[in-house]
């Protein structure tokens, strides 16, 4: 087992670094530094200056080892200016000298570098988004997890069953519809004093003016409650709900099938008993592999649910940093994100290996 | 001109109906439920002491049949918008859901021609017939087919053209008419106006079109892609597989939404990142398709020197026309070379980035998938009998693994169109679409959202379409997933 | 503080002149406003000299109650040098801690700030700048005319890249050495500054009131404010995160010379699209809105908030770059032009809220503006026009942001060129990208904000080869006219040029301008002093909310 993880944890480190390397490479490209360049230094610059501010600012040389500096196996870049005789640097603080400052600063040494659009260190930044990602993440799970797998179950104990089929029309359908439309028609319906139910509300004295929910998220970047975080986290686990619940339904069934199930019914055990405390169990096992697995899918449902309801969490951020070719804050965004991928499939893996007693790693 | 309403002249006979369905649906339903928990059952067929069967009707029945008949009743109500449009095609009569359906005349009668010959003969076309044995994959192949009819029907179904601007009809509500209609134009916007003064009906229409022309193809290259790679991958295994596993994983450990931002910009088009990857993923095919017939007819030099040397000529230049440019001056001197009178066509770059980022994120999930079924498969016995027989292996692979691993490889590429038709959407929602006026579904919805609180008409038609087309792969998906698990 | 303390002269010869012209009905109560007070006149003293109430002058402004907390709806931008600011939102954070010396209010006048008034000479060349006593900055140095001084060399260095101040300050930037012209900037006094044009001036003092004139500290020129904090306002920032959010809190150690109100004022991002931030108004995310475009006005006003309009000079420009072929070439300026009907891009593009323009970038509510005859759209003789230039199948590619109005507006003109037989494709860049090269786009849109006088614009932007000349415009002819206009203080003798060079802009077919927008803003009950300003200046020290 420890040999197992080893290799995986290995993998892992090889694939990071591949994907970290094409995200630096597609960053690097001469066009993206151009528009770096224009960006932070000036919108007219010619050609020639757009050259040299790359050079003065450390985007010069070949990109291999720019690489290694990011990730801290090859000494920070260090310049002279030769106007002034200041001293600039990659791992340098503003006034410092070479001799005074680290000579390696990479991801290895922790220095993640300088975010140019937020005009702040990275590891300042990306932190306070992370946790806000995390509560809403926490939220959509807490919601998407029990519901699917109730509906999963109550699909799968009877196969073919009026409930399956009612169940299963509304899994399909919940898979059909993407966070960016279920987003926008929760917005109409729930969280707009013009249209859907809130007017409604207002004429009958339900609600004295204002909106049911809220369509915005951003008061819940201080407080989430009921009011405010309902909309995201509903539009973020309506459309995973589906995927997990028809795996749950396709498992629950086969196992229902299983032999042994089919013993105990033989031998009179109730419907309740055996789904409760025979087939609940096996069958619970492959959607667990899926929840896993549906970690990286759900990234994408929180850059458009973030996006749409204004929360300034992770998947914001990414968007921000993509947009504006914020190099830096684009690659840890990018390791973290590879981070969460691989951990979530090895999680899966080794989760899978205990919970399925077929399966034993010599 | 007076607006048209939604249900016209029989809305006054048909809706009142309607809705008392919709009301004895949701009584049964309720009584039902209480019945349910109250711990009565169905009734169940009992055989009699004489051999005879009878049912025991109870409670829980009658609920279910009244559910029943309202359903039907509300789609017989339905069916009667549909043919009144067709038959008196008036649209001040019928009103907006009645021209609707008058306009899709050719696509209904396409439906109609379709589903009465396949049903026909259908114990004559294999899986295909099958289909229409399950109800689920005939209202997903319904669906499916509605959307593809409205596509190739788009220039007669639609009223208006995707981008013919009527500035007064500026977020006009469903069914006005046209300030100062001019000869043979259609004098209504049947779904309203964008705020721009487009016809959402039409747009919506044209849309289906823009997506069915994207989603399929680019499925259809991920699976060439995915196939090609995953077959030796999975019958040699060693380190081939590894390395291409690894590969696979890489790209797979991506969060898609990174990947489309890092290539879906102007400055990574303009570097020529597109043009290098489609050098690389297009090759795939033609390569599928030369082996697929040179494995075939190894035994036969002479027919296979004319089909493969054809399907080289052919291919060859399909691909070399796709991936050079010679009009555009700033890519690479490589994507050049290619001589422009023989340049078939040319796609432009924002499209074909669009392109190649789909088949470049579904094709490793493809391999896994087919990678896993050939590691399946090839321990049957028909392959032991194909080695021992002397067959090559690529023979074995393509014409005797594959068609046995078709069943799980079709319900998938049902299921991938979705998807694909999703990320499409996800795409045009970030405005990293295919072209900012293009009356493509996402980008749709996205222009849309922004007025969504006080005009919906605008973005909901185009939303549900999408919902509808991704519904109905879903549907036919797991008919045919049923249907071939049955073989 | 509020601006009726101010003290100016009481008198100007010129400023008799506009008073009888305005009373012969020859100019607009803004018009005058503006010409008089931009030549020292008093907001008060104007107001009686046309026999109004100088109680008028006030305006709308009420005395808030002291404290509280304000959130406004705004972008926040990367902060740097204020010289070099291309928006007004970077202006109006730091505005609590970087003052002005005058600013511009809604109705059209100029009122000191740090300047406790100016006079000018007959023929406006010379400006006599008279500094506010008793004001400190709040890391303890008194300001004086040192540092008004100090300032006016740095918005005179040209050298710096991308400082739009140079070009506010006209002819006191010496063309040979790039900076300020030798003896134009005197210290009379510690307070007196005296500045001195070569010829005749009259846009100086809506150049320093303009968002990158903000005032910093003598030895702090250049730097960005965020670094260091010291100015002479009332409040400090606290909290500054680009793209999310700013925070402002009165300044404890710092005894502002003024009165300031607020506790706190928090400005909130909400991004670039509308509906984001109407969705956070109606979740209550925010009391005030930077500015209220397009449908949503009508939307913010049905969910209880005051409305707040001010008509101005602010406009789109969808603009050909002449240096870029095909545009070189005049007739396909002119058929894009002809193609091209105003009134249904002002329907489209921002629901109809402004009035119709020319395409020469002259107001009627500026005081030079010259009325020309009314333009004509002819499709057909746009698509013969095009033909004759042998461009007939030209793809032209249009650029515009990736927002509602300006986005709206442009498509708007590619449908209407597409009716002319063009063919059009469109590109829309989203809003963190577009600014990199707009200037260089060969055909975009791009907003311009009100300016006070319609020779400010032309300045700015149509004059060969300064910095925001998006049109790739070069045309002496057009230059030494502008160069009359500006010496010009007498109002119809301008308009004489203003009609020249007016028409020369409209014959070179420069721009399409198809509207004026009405400005918008919107605020909750109870928050006061928030009135929609023409250029969008947000004045922390003035706001304030009912106890």
């Amino acid at each position: 087992m420890a040999f197992f993880i080893l290799r995986r944890v290995g993998v892992m480190v090889l694939t990071a670094l591949c994907l970290t390397f094409v995200v630096f490479f597609l960053t690097n490209l001469y066009p993206n530094l151009e528009k770096l360049a224009k960006t932070q230094g000036n919108a007219r610059m010619t050609d020639t200056e757009v050259a040299s501010w790359i050079d003065r600012n450390g985007y010069g040389g070949p990109m291999i080892l720019r690489y290694g500096e990011w990730l801290g196996v090859m000494p920070g870049w260090v310049r002279e200016d030769p106007v002034n005789g200041e001293w600039r640097g990659r791992c340098l603080e503003r006034g410092q000298t070479p001799e005074d400052a680290p000579r390696y600063c990479g991801l290895l040494q922790g220095d993640l570098g300088f975010s140019t659009v937020s005009d702040d260190e990275v590891s300042n930044i990306i932190g306070g988004r992370l946790a806000l990602t995390g509560v809403l993440m926490f939220w959509a799970f807490a919601v998407m997890v029990p519901s699917a797998l109730l509906v999963g179950v109550l699909a799968g104990m009877r196969e073919g069953s009026r409930l399956d089929r009612s169940l299963s029309t509304l899994a399909i359908g919940s898979t059909a519809t993407p966070e960016y439309v279920s987003g926008v028609i929760f917005i109409v319906l729930l969280a707009s004093s013009q249209a859907g139910l809130s007017p409604l509300l207002v004429e009958w004295g339900w609600l004295d003016g204002g909106t049911l929910f809220l369509g915005s998220a951003r008061s819940a970047m201080d407080g989430p409650n009921f009011w405010n975080f309902t909309l995201p986290v509903m539009t973020i686990a309506l459309y995973g709900m589906g995927y997990i619940a028809r795996m749950t339904r396709a498992s629950m069934a086969e196992v229902m099938t299983a032999q042994y199930i089919r013993t105990a019914r033989l031998k009179g055990v109730s419907f309740r008993n055996i789904v409760l405390k025979h087939a609940l169990r096996n069958a619970l096992i492959a959607p667990f592999t899926v929840i896993m697995l549906q970690f990286p899918w759900l990234l994408t449902g929180v850059v458009i649910v973030e996006t749409l309801f204004n929360y300034n969490g992770f998947g914001w951020t990414l968007v921000q940093a993509a947009s504006n070719n914020d190099i830096e804050l684009l690659l840890a965004c990018s390791i973290v994100a590879v981070f969460v991928v691989l951990v979530t499939q090895l999680i899966s893996d080794i989760g899978y290996v205990f919970l399925n007693p077929r399966i034993r790693i010599s | 001109m007076e607006p048209l309403s939604w249900s016209g002249a029989l809305g006054p006979f048909l809706n009142p109906l309607m809705l008392a369905a919709v009301v004895v649906f949701v009584a049964g339903f309720l009584a039902n439920t209480v019945m349910t928990l109250a711990g009565l059952r169905a009734g169940e067929m009992v055989v009699n002491p004489d051999h005879t069967l009878s049912l025991r009707r109870t409670p829980v029945d009658y609920a279910l049949m009244s559910m029943k008949y309202a359903v039907l009743l509300v789609l017989a109500c339905c069916l009667v918008y549909v043919v009144a449009g067709v038959v008196i095609a008036a649209p001040e009569t019928t009103g907006i859901i009645g021209a609707m359906a008058a306009r899709l005349t050719p696509v209904w009668i396409a439906l109609v021609a379709l589903f009465a010959v396949s049903i026909t003969f259908k114990r004559k076309l294999g899986l295909y017939g099958k289909l229409f044995d399950s109800m689920i994959g005939m209202i997903g192949f319904g669906l499916v087919m509605f959307w593809i009819f409205t596509a190739l029907f788009a220039g007669m179904v639609a009223t208006h053209g995707p981008i013919d601007v009527i500035s007064q009809m500026r977020n006009e509500l469903p069914g006005s008419p046209l300030p100062s209609p001019e000869d043979g134009q259609y004098a209504w916007y049947l779904l309203g106006g964008d705020n721009l003064g487009r016809d959402v009906f039409s747009r919506m229409v044209y849309g289906s079109f823009e997506v069915l022309k994207i989603a399929p193809l680019a499925t259809l290259f991920a699976f060439m892609v995915g196939i090609t790679l995953g077959l030796p991958a999975g019958y040699y295994g060693g380190r081939l597989d590894t390395v291409i596993t690894f590969i696979a994983n890489l790209v797979l450990a991506f969060p898609v939404i990174l990947l489309f931002y890092l290539l879906v910009t102007p400055e990574i088009v303009a570097a020529g990142v597109p043009n290098y990857l489609s050098l690389v993923l297009f090759i795939f095919p033609l390569l599928f398709l030369v082996v697929l017939f040179n494995s075939r007819y190894r035994t036969q030099p002479p027919v296979r020197n004319v089909i493969v040397s054809v399907v080289l000529v052919l291919g060859g230049l399909a691909y070399l026309s796709l991936i050079s440019d010679k009009s555009d001056p700033d890519l690479p001197l490589l994507f050049r070379l290619w001589p422009e009178a023989l340049d078939l066509f040319d796609i432009p770059g924002n499209l074909l980035i669009v392109f190649v980022s789909v088949v470049f994120v579904n094709s490793p999930t493809v391999f896994r998938i087919v990678r896993g079924i050939v590691l399946d498969i090839k321990t049957r016995d028909y392959v032991a009998a194909g080695q021992t027989r002397g067959e090559g292996p690529w023979y074995i692979m393509l014409w005797e693994i594959l068609p046995n691993a078709r069943g799980p490889l079709i319900v998938d590429f049902c299921l991938r169109i979705g998807y694909t038709t999703i990320l499409l959407g996800t795409l045009g929602f970030f405005g990293l679409g295919v072209s900012p006026e293009s009356p493509d579904w996402g980008s749709t919805i996205n222009e849309g959202r922004r007025l969504l609180t006080i005009y919906p008409h605008p973005a909901l038609p185009p939303a549900l379409a999408l919902m509808s087309l991704v519904l109905g792969l879903n549907l036919l998906a797991d008919g045919l997933r049923e249907e071939s698990l049955r073989d | 503080m509020l601006p009726t303390t101010t003290q100016h002269l009481e008198n100007h010869p010129v400023a008799e002149m506009y008073a009888e012209e305005y009373k012969a009905g020859q100019l607009s109560r803004r018009e005058f406003l503006v010409r008089s007070t931009a030549l020292g006149v008093s907001a008060a003293a104007a107001y009686s000299m046309i026999g109004l109430s100088p109680a008028m002058a006030g305006g709308h402004m009420v005395t808030p109650p002291m404290g509280g907390s304000l959130r406004i709806q705004m972008e926040v931008r990367a902060q740097k040098d204020p010289r070099t600011y291309d928006w007004s939102q970077l202006a109006n954070v730091v505005r609590g801690t970087l003052e002005y010396l005058v600013e511009s209010r809604a109705d059209g006048s100029f009122a000191g700030v740090l300047l406790e008034g100016w006079e000018a000479n007959e023929d406006a060349s010379q400006y006599t700048l008279r500094v506010r006593q008793g004001v400190t900055f709040n890391n303890g140095d008194a300001f004086t005319a040192e540092d008004v001084a100090a300032n006016f060399r740095g918005w005179c260095d040209a050298t710096v890249e991308g400082n739009s101040m140079a070009a506010r300050m006209g002819a006191l930037v010496d063309p040979e050495t790039n900076q300020a012209r030798e003896g134009a900037i005197e210290v009379v006094d510690d307070y007196t500054v005296v500045v001195t044009f070569p010829a005749s001036d009259i846009t100086l003092i809506a150049g320093i009131a303009d968002y990158p004139a903000a005032v910093q500290h003598r030895d702090l020129i250049g730097t960005n404010p965020l670094d260091h904090g010291v100015g002479t306002g009332a409040y400090r920032v606290t909290d500054y995160e680009v793209g999310v959010s700013a925070r402002l809190e009165k300044n404890p150690d710092h005894t502002y010379w003024g009165d300031a109100y607020l506790d706190e004022i928090v400005f909130i991002d909400l991004g670039q699209d509308p509906a984001a931030w109407f969705a956070g108004a109606e979740a209550g995310e925010f009391d005030m809105t930077y500015e209220t475009v397009g449908e949503f006005v009508d939307l913010f006003s049905a969910i209880g908030w005051t409305q707040s309009e001010v008509v101005t000079a602010a406009t789109v420009v969808i603009r050909p770059n002449q240096n870029n072929a095909p545009y070189d070439n005049v007739m396909v300026r002119k058929a894009i032009q002809l193609a091209v009907d105003p009134q249904v891009c002002l329907d489209l593009g921002i629901n109809g809220q402004g009035i119709v323009a020319e395409h020469h970038h002259v107001c009627p509510i500026h005081p030079e503006y010259a009325e020309l005859p009314p333009l004509t759209v002819d499709k057909d003789a746009a698509a013969a026009m095009l033909a004759e230039a042998g461009h007939a199948d030209h793809v032209f590619e249009i650029v515009s942001i990736d927002d509602d109005y300006r986005r709206n507006t442009t498509d708007a003109v590619a449908a209407q060129l597409r009716d002319a037989g063009m063919t059009v494709e469109r590109t829309v860049i989203p809003g963190s990208t577009f600014w990199n090269d707009w200037t260089t786009y060969p055909f975009s849109s791009t907003n311009w904000n009100h300016r006070e006088l319609g020779v400010i614009v032309l300045n700015l932007a149509y004059r060969s080869g300064v910095a925001w000349n998006e049109f790739g415009y070069a045309n002496p002819e057009f230059d030494a006219l502008l160069d009359q206009a500006n010496g010009i203080a007498d109002a119809d003798g301008r308009r004489e040029v203003m009609a020249q060079l007016q028409q020369i802009l409209q014959e070179d077919a420069v721009t399409l301008q198809p509207y004026w927008r009405s400005l918008f803003r919107h605020y909750r009950d109870g928050v006061l002093n928030a009135e929609m300003h023409p250029k969008f200046e947000i004045n922390v020290h003035y706001l304030g909310v009912e106890a």
